[in-house]
């Protein structure tokens, strides 16, 4: 499997783990990992620590994605990108559209480690993950 | 080598196929081996000899006529050595085996008409 | 024993009389229809005749033997699977290797036994029918491929068409695009505007073939139209994105560059959604200022999130801008990796001869991974004098009859409307409906801009034009200029047009006053007219292209005279 997905026990957070090449190939999966959930998640996390490239196929999967959860009023992280994934985030300038962390905790702690400040509305969101 | 003329078994498996075409296949046989035999008299050279009597082979393993067709395989491989010394003797006893085997056939047709 | 599968035509070619009814009789009884044969000449006569599905065949027989008979009915039925059986007692594994060589699929042993003999027809049965689905489905395959590659083939003459109806072979414009290129999202576009500035699309949708390069008819559409009426690029790229927005799926974009080329003002204007850096490099220091991507793709953003802003550099003759596909930096030897960025610039500045830079990219490609992606587009436009270019007159289909000669109009534009309005496009279209003007149109055009853009700038927003004294006072300029544009919420720009007839012709007055401070004209009209000075360009190339150009009301008003003659 190169999508691994995982649930966090009160429903409320989806990590989607990409594994290998992160394209047009990956799309049936990707698009399965949160389509067949019951329950729609507060937040979702992409984890791409183990993804080892990204295409513009890949960038087009993050918009589905976004717009299933909600568009303008979605909360997604993309976290743990390589370097070569973050030159290819940051020309799309994709970080616009989505909250894009070095580290996946960075987020929690130190809102000086992330790459576009908006502490207020991911304080709020990480609540219930905690409960 | 086997003892065995025309395999009973062998017979009730074919009556059994062949049904009403039974007669016609014993007939067949007889007329076939016939003609076969004439052009094992008369060939001059080894390849022929050999080809009819692989071709008498087979025909002879499928009626159940066993020792007929190990007779028949000795010959086609016997045509094929370079001294072709013993052929007519081989030739002489596919003659008497062929007579057996005729005979026992016609029994055969007889019993069964009856 | 009649069995499940559908009867067959069965084909059994035996000398010995007795065998052949024997084998008749079995084949017939387990259900098939047989056709018999006594020699292999026959064999062959009959499969033409009745093509029989499969073979049960003697390989010694006179006349013609079983091997020649099994290959000539081999060949006979091309890539249909017709099993040949070989009824054989042959035991030597050469005679054997013989009835396979010659096309046998099968042996069959003497003396016969019904139940192997029910198997293997029934085997071979299967395999003739797994060959009989596989070549439909091949010919099928081979059928939509077709069909494919003919949609493929209209689509590429079509999208040719549209890339090659702007102005791509203009002398200043070199371009190398990989002939799937296209076809892989990627899309370039050329046009002069009125003024001779020219427009520069290169763009790379996401996703590949025909769903990609779907989206190109209207962004094609949307920049040939604007640019050739007036339109600015942020107008452009406005209307572009709410377009792709609107048509295309969610994961579906367009990362595009687009360039305004002023070879007039020699400035360079860009926007960069989401390409690769563009370069722009200048021909006597030889730096290379990267143009990198500021924005979301088109198709991304919501028309009210959209971001139109564009960065304005200044350039001299001979100054080149170059842009590039992902295609080359994403070009991947065998191990993966990247030929990117730092590869790019070690081209750059190993680059002797700049008229070889593609040369030299597309060599560095080829020792990187062996051999170039197929789906790469680089452009390089060069900044020449206006008179070595020749931008085709515009076209207009109207009859010419009803041109408008004695009328007057005036339009006060106020801050609300400046922020975001351009109404160059506008008056320009209302003035080419008076055909003696249409002749003078980019010089008209020009003029009506740069009068404009001068109330506007140094008018209504106070802006001193010689902050743009140097390539870094010239970018600050701009960005004041948008940031002053945004915070806009009093002033005007006001424009009244005056069309009278004039001997046999006629005569046009454009006077543009604005709400601004005013200026000192007698000190800017005695300057010399330098053409290398990046400021204050604007009020001598008004005075080049019009007559009696004057300014009143110090400064705050500025007035000029088109005649024409009478048409032919």
């Amino acid at each position: 499997m190169s999508v691994v997905t995982e649930v966090s026990p009160d429903g409320q957070k989806l990590t989607i783990s990409i594994k290998g090449r992160f394209d047009f190939g990956r799309h049936q999966e990707f698009r399965e990992s949160y389509e067949r959930l019951n329950q729609k998640p507060e937040s979702i996390v992409v984890d791409l620590k183990e993804a080892t490239y990204l295409d513009s196929s890949a960038l087009g999967m993050l918009l589905l994605l976004r717009d299933h959860a909600g568009g303008e009023d979605s909360d997604i992280r993309i976290v743990n990108s390589n370097s070569d994934v973050k030159k290819i985030l940051a020309i799309s300038n994709f970080d616009k559209l989505f909250d894009i962390y070095p580290k996946e905790d960075a987020g929690k702690d130190s809102a000086g480690e992330k790459d576009k400040p908006q502490a207020g509305h991911l304080q709020d969101k990480l609540h219930p993950g905690k409960a | 080598m086997s003892e065995i003329h025309l395999d009973r078994d062998v017979l009730s498996t074919l009556k059994e196929v062949m049904e009403d075409g039974y007669l016609e296949l014993l007939d067949t046989f007889l007329n076939d081996s016939e003609a076969r035999l004439r052009v094992l008299h008369e060939a001059r050279d080894a390849e022929k000899l050999s080809a009819t009597a692989h071709s008498f082979k087979g025909s002879s393993s499928n009626m159940g006529a066993i020792r007929l067709a190990e007779l028949c395989g000795e010959l086609e491989q016997r045509a094929k050595q370079p001294s072709l010394g013993g052929i007519e003797k081989l030739v002489s006893e596919i003659d008497s085996e062929f007579a057996h085997v005729r005979k026992l056939c016609r029994e055969e047709r007889e019993g069964f008409h009856c | 024993m009649l069995s499940d599968l559908e009867p067959l035509t069965v084909l059994i070619a035996e000398d010995s009389a007795a065998d052949r009814l024997l084998l008749s009789t079995i084949v017939r009884r387990q259900g098939h229809h047989v056709l018999t044969a006594a020699d292999g000449a026959e064999a062959v006569d009959i499969y033409i005749q009745q093509r029989p599905h499969l073979v049960l065949m003697d390989a010694m027989m006179p006349v013609m033997d079983g091997f020649e008979a099994a290959q000539k009915i081999k060949q006979l039925a091309g890539e249909q699977l017709v099993p040949i059986i070989f009824l054989t007692s042959l035991t030597e594994s050469e005679a054997l290797a013989r009835c396979l060589e010659a096309g046998g699929d099968d042996f069959l042993a003497k003396p016969y036994n019904q139940v192997i003999l029910a198997a293997k027809i029934k085997a071979m049965d299967r395999l003739r029918r797994l060959q009989a689905t596989v070549v439909e489905q091949r010919d099928q395959i081979s059928r939509h491929h077709d069909y494919l590659l003919n949609e493929q083939r209209v689509a590429k003459a079509v999208f040719d068409k549209i890339a090659h109806s702007g102005c791509l072979s203009a002398p200043n414009i070199r371009y190398l695009q990989s002939p799937y290129a296209l076809f892989n999202g990627d899309l370039l576009l050329a046009a002069f505007n009125p003024a001779g500035d020219m427009h520069i699309l290169l763009g790379d949708f996401t996703g590949h073939g025909l769903p990609a390069a779907v989206g190109a008819m209207p962004l094609a559409e949307v920049f040939y139209g604007m640019t050739a009426k007036g339109y600015g690029l942020a107008q452009i790229l406005r209307e572009m994105n709410a377009k792709l927005k609107r048509i295309l799926p969610v994961d579906m974009f367009c990362c595009a560059t687009l360039l305004c080329l002023s070879f007039q003002r020699c400035t360079v204007e860009v926007w960069n959604g989401g390409m690769p850096d563009g370069y722009l490099h200048d021909s006597l220091s030889g730096v290379r200022t990267p143009l990198p991507a500021r924005h979301l793709p088109l198709g991304v953003l919501t028309p009210q999130l959209f971001d139109d802003r564009t960065e304005v550099h200044p350039m001299s003759l001979g100054d080149r801008v170059f842009l590039l596909s992902d295609g080359v930096i994403d070009t991947a030897d065998d191990n993966e990796q990247l030929f990117g960025v730092e590869r790019l610039q070690q081209v750059f500045s190993a680059n002797r001869e700049p008229d070889c830079l593609f040369e030299d990219i597309q060599q560095a490609l080829r020792d990187f991974r062996g051999e170039p992606r197929d789906d790469f587009s680089m452009v390089e436009v060069r900044l020449v004098a206006p008179t070595q270019l020749n931008p085709p007159p515009p076209v207009y289909s109207d009859s010419g009859q009803s041109s408008p000669l004695d009328w007057s109009m005036s339009f006060e534009f106020r801050a609300q409307t400046l922020r975001r309005f351009n109404p160059m496009p506008y008056l320009l279209q209302l003035l080419l409906e008076v055909h003696g003007l249409r002749a003078q149109s980019g010089a008209l055009y020009s003029v009506l801009s740069e009068l404009y853009s001068n109330a506007l700038e140094h008018g209504v927003l106070g802006l001193d034009s010689s902050i743009k004294r140097d390539a870094s006072g010239f970018a600050r300029y701009y960005s004041e200029r948008n940031q002053r544009l945004d915070e806009l919420n009093s002033g005007h720009v006001r424009v009244h047009v005056h069309v009278t007839p004039h001997g046999d012709g006629g005569r046009l007055v454009i006077e543009v006053e604005d709400s601004g401070k005013g200026f000192d004209v007698a000190r800017v009209l005695a300057r010399p007219a330098d053409s290398n000075r990046l400021s204050g360009r604007g009020v001598s190339l008004v005075r080049q292209l019009s007559h009696q150009a004057c300014w009143s009301d110090d400064g705050r008003s500025a007035r000029v005279e088109f005649f024409w003659e009478a048409l032919a």
